[in-house]
């Protein structure tokens, strides 16, 4: 006969349940939750006594503000560093980190925030009649800004690349005096800052006789410059490709010219095409630099408006226009950089800021 | 076995340089490029116009001149087997041609050269406010050196943390500061803000606009590095037990920042040349003060000792932080 | 070997130098039309050396080379006239990877040889077909196995029609399993009765297919003879010991 199976004591449910030591034990003193729990409650009791709304009369009050703001950013940093920790929890503490850091900036930076919509955002202002008792309105003005700095940086943008291409084929012959003097060249062009060229070559040399308007000026530095950092992109593509190749073209019984012509160049074009295009958006933003020379394109214009019209939207307005230009163009060039990456060709130059 | 024909005792003169040069296209040749040369000089100094800004005809006979000498260098320097001193004359002959055409046609008037770029009378008492200039120019650009790697460090460690929240607003500051154009931030918080009641003078603008700026590109760069940490070094630590935190400090720090070094070292020296551009809000720095001497004495020799103050700061400093560029490329290309 | 058989390569006391180094020391041979010469030896004995001096990829310190009676190391010979009749193989295989095969093959002898372009997209895809690879024509290198882009650069040499081919260790980049399909190339070749010199370590091919072999160590030729002496019944130490290495 089988035996009927007995049945299990009743267990005491709560001795089933881990204890506090065997869930948390191995945790550093500093991720405990005592621990947290107790540094928030001193964040609380610290935030009642912050200084009242404005800008902090002393040094003191400046201190608290840092102190407290980086008492948040250490208990926030434990928490989001803690891979144990649940994520709604970490959630909050990525909130918190930047609610409260918009909180203090609205606090403190003394702004008055009331006048944010009539200053800022304007719409009155940008319809009024432009600068200098021009009949057009504010708007129409900052867009003939704005399409002339495209034109800008359009021409730069060829002839700067044209420039440069002629400058890396000429590196390319290795030939070591005409490489001397072209370091020099263009060592020079990418040292000089080009709002300090575009000085020179539009107050000082008047002096001397060579009078240039202020957009030849304009085109002129930029190209000047962009030709110095565009060649040594070309440099840096033609020798990217590698060396085998030119020697298989050669056994073939090309000559240097078609081998330059049918196998090296067409590759080096899409190795060189990223940095390319972070350098032509490095461009359009320094078409801004050319409003030092009165030329009227956005910049110059903004600040024209917002002096003859005593309110700053004009320039809010100019520079959501550049930024509606520009991070798209930005976006753009990353792509291209992530996408010669995935094709494993190897992004070898020294490329302008971004 | 006889397997070459016997050669002849004498060659002629002909059938000894058709062997030497038959092979070279026409526009290598010495038979082409003598009469060239010679051709030049003829027009160099006999029918070119004289000195000044020329006449819509004597810009052909320029052009010509100019189309012929290239033709003349492409020949030459692009034959490897000419020999090296005609080359080395090529080149430096086209460089100084090129000088010259410039000298003699821009219609500059090369005279007032001295009395206007160089002048030293004007000049004297200009150094000590140059000067002055110059440390202002230091002054902003460690400074606002200081708070941009602070704040981009602060940035991409948050970032690494990879927190879809708080990466939206990182994100949207990297992406802000980077699109923006710095003259038009400095211009912006330097007049504009001082309408919400937020004044800030010169330097103070200066100092925040080129310090966020600046933070949002060394953020990126420091990510980069960060990231550029094989994996597997993480997943290594990991499975020795390591925290994050000291993951982070022990392994990914200390080789990121070998990585980091030569990229920002590059914006450095970039953030200098750009402390040029707070002029235009009136920062007394180098470049304010050489245009302000300018206008004072009509001259613009303060602007060009400005210029010069520049390069002579800034070549060297670009020179380096390319030099470190290269050699970190070639380090990383062996490392994988 | 018969005197009336066209005397391809003559290499008479060629020398390297590598800065100071002394890599190919006096280096004298005769290599006739239909011959298959294989060169074997340690690795850094100059065997690639001594075949890239043969069409001036590397430049010989001194000595003559006369191809097909053509004295390439004289100053000024035209050496893309030469480079026209020698076809060359590498190991990396060196494909222009922005070209198709079929445009790989084609690029020389319409830049080149001035070859129309209808006859040599003809000329291309026979060879194609010759190396078994007619359905790749539009396939781009990186689409492609090592053994079908080596195959590829041997029909890529072909489209000149050289009278020779050298073949620098063609296979020593490949899988296993691709390395027949390119000594089948190879086999094929020299049995049409083409000049091949070829460095490789792939004894059984060579143990078939070729007329001679070279054994190059340190520089200089320290045995030659056909397959059978020189595999069966090496003569200098060198060989011994280098053989017994890698049979």
């Amino acid at each position: 006969m089988i035996p009927e199976p007995v049945p299990s004591p009743p267990t005491d449910n709560w001795q089933k349940r881990p204890s506090w030591r065997e869930r948390f034990g191995h945790v550093p003193w500093f991720r405990r939750y005592e621990f947290l729990g107790g540094l928030f409650l001193l964040l609380l009791l610290l935030a009642f006594f912050l200084p009242p709304f404005g800008r902090p009369e002393s040094a003191l009050a400046w201190m608290e503000i840092v102190v407290f703001f980086l008492v948040v950013l250490f208990w926030a940093g434990i928490i989001l560093t803690d891979i144990e920790k649940p994520n709604w929890l970490k959630a909050i503490a990525a909130v918190l980190i930047v609610l409260v850091f918009g909180w203090l900036f609205y606090q403190y930076s003394g702004a008055r925030w009331n006048k944010l919509v009539h200053a800022f955002f304007n719409w009155d202002v940008l319809n009024s009649t432009g600068s200098y008792g021009s009949t057009t309105s504010a708007w129409i003005e900052l867009l003939a800004g704005l399409w002339l700095t495209l034109k800008l940086a359009f021409f730069s943008m060829i002839f700067g690349t044209l420039f440069g291409l002629i400058l890396a084929v000429l590196r390319n012959l290795h030939d070591p005096v005409l490489n001397f003097f072209l370091t020099i060249w263009v060592d020079f062009f990418r040292a000089i800052p080009i709002i300090v060229l575009m000085m020179l070559i539009y107050y000082a040399f008047p002096y001397l006789g060579i009078t240039l308007s202020g957009v030849v000026a304009g085109v002129l530095t930029l190209s000047l410059n962009s030709s110095a950092y565009i060649s040594e992109i070309f440099r840096a593509g033609i020798e990217s490709i590698h060396h085998g190749q030119v020697e298989a073209s050669r056994a073939l019984g090309l000559t240097t010219m078609q081998t330059m012509r049918l196998v090296i160049l067409p590759q080096a074009i899409r190795v060189v095409m990223p940095p390319l295009a972070s350098n032509y958006v490095a461009m359009v933003k320094d078409t801004a630099i050319c409003s030092v020379i009165a030329i009227l394109e956005l910049l110059k214009t903004a600040i024209t408006l917002q002096s003859w019209l005593a309110n700053p939207t004009p320039l809010v307005a100019a520079t959501a226009l550049y930024l509606v230009i520009l991070i798209p163009m930005a976006r753009f060039s990353s792509v291209l950089e992530n996408r010669m990456k995935a094709r494993g060709i190897s992004r070898a130059f020294a490329s302008k800021k971004g | 076995m006889a397997n070459s024909k016997p050669t002849p005792t004498r060659e002629s003169f002909a059938q000894r340089y058709r062997i030497r040069f038959g092979h070279l296209p026409w526009y290598k040749r010495y038979e082409f490029l003598l009469p060239l040369v010679v051709t030049l000089l003829v027009i160099g100094f006999l029918l070119l116009p004289p000195l000044g800004k020329p006449t819509p005809a004597q810009w052909l006979w320029i052009g010509v001149f100019f189309a012929l000498l290239i033709l003349w260098v492409v020949g030459v320097l692009t034959d490897i087997e000419k020999p090296r001193w005609i080359r080395a004359i090529a080149a430096v002959g086209f460089v100084f041609v090129l000088g010259f055409l410039f000298y003699r046609y821009s219609g500059a008037q090369w005279d007032k050269l001295t009395t206007n770029f160089f002048n030293l009378s004007v000049m004297e008492g200009l150094w000590g406010d140059l000067g002055q200039g110059l440390l202002m120019t230091i002054k902003l650009a460690f400074v606002s050196m200081g708070i941009s790697l602070v704040l981009g460090l602060l940035i991409a460690v948050l970032r690494s943390l990879n927190n879809p929240i708080l990466n939206v607003f990182l994100i949207i500051y990297i992406d802000f500061f980077r699109a923006i154009p710095l003259i038009v931030l400095v211009v912006f918080i330097f007049y504009a803000l001082p309408f919400l009641g937020i004044e800030l003078d010169p330097y103070l603008s200066a100092v925040v606009a080129v310090s966020l700026n600046y933070a949002a590109y060394v953020a990126e760069v420091f990510r980069a590095g960060i990231e550029s940490i094989y994996r597997g070094q993480v997943e290594a630590s990991r499975a020795l037990g390591m925290s994050t935190m000291q993951t982070m400090r022990l392994v990914i720090l200390p080789q990121a920042v070998r990585v980091v070094i030569p990229p920002t070292t590059g914006l450095m020296v970039g953030l200098l040349k750009d402390t040029a551009l707070t002029t235009i809000i009136g920062l007394p720095e180098l470049l304010y003060k050489g245009i302000q001497n300018t206008i004072w004495q009509s001259n613009p020799t303060p602007l060009v000792a400005a210029a010069v103050l520049y390069i002579v700061v800034l070549l060297p400093l670009t020179r380096f932080s390319g030099y470190l560029e290269t050699r970190s490329k070639k380090w990383v290309k062996t490392a994988r | 070997m018969g005197e009336d058989r066209a005397l391809m390569i003559d290499v008479i006391d060629l020398h390297k130098y590598f800065k100071d180094h002394h890599v190919l020391k006096g280096l004298n041979q005769k290599v006739y039309k239909g011959e298959v010469v294989a060169i074997i030896g340690p690795s850094g004995g100059g065997k690639s050396t001594f075949i890239r001096c043969l069409n001036r990829l590397e430049e010989p310190s001194s000595g003559k080379i006369l191809i097909e009676g053509t004295d390439i190391t004289a100053t000024r010979t035209d050496i893309n006239r030469v480079r026209m009749e020698i076809g060359m193989v590498f190991q990396s295989f060196n494909l222009f990877p922005h070209l198709t095969a079929l445009q790989n093959i084609k690029l020389a002898p319409i830049h080149v040889r001035r070859m129309s372009e209808k006859d040599a997209e003809e000329r291309g895809r026979q060879l194609l077909k010759k190396v078994g690879l007619q359905e790749k024509a539009s396939a781009y290198p990186d689409q492609l196995s090592g053994g079908q882009q080596q195959r590829v650069a041997i029909a890529r040499a072909l489209a000149m029609q050289p009278n020779m081919i050298f073949f620098d260790e063609p296979t020593s980049a490949l899988d296993p399993e691709m390395i027949r399909e390119v000594l089948d190339v190879m086999d094929n070749l020299a049995k049409e009765g083409m000049t091949m010199l070829v460095i490789s370590h792939e004894i059984g091919f060579i143990r078939e297919a070729a007329t001679r072999i070279l054994v190059l160590a340190d520089g200089c030729i320290i045995e030659e003879g056909t397959p059978n002496e020189v595999l069966k019944h090496p003569q200098h130490p060198r060989t011994q010991d280098f053989l017994s290495k890698i049979l």
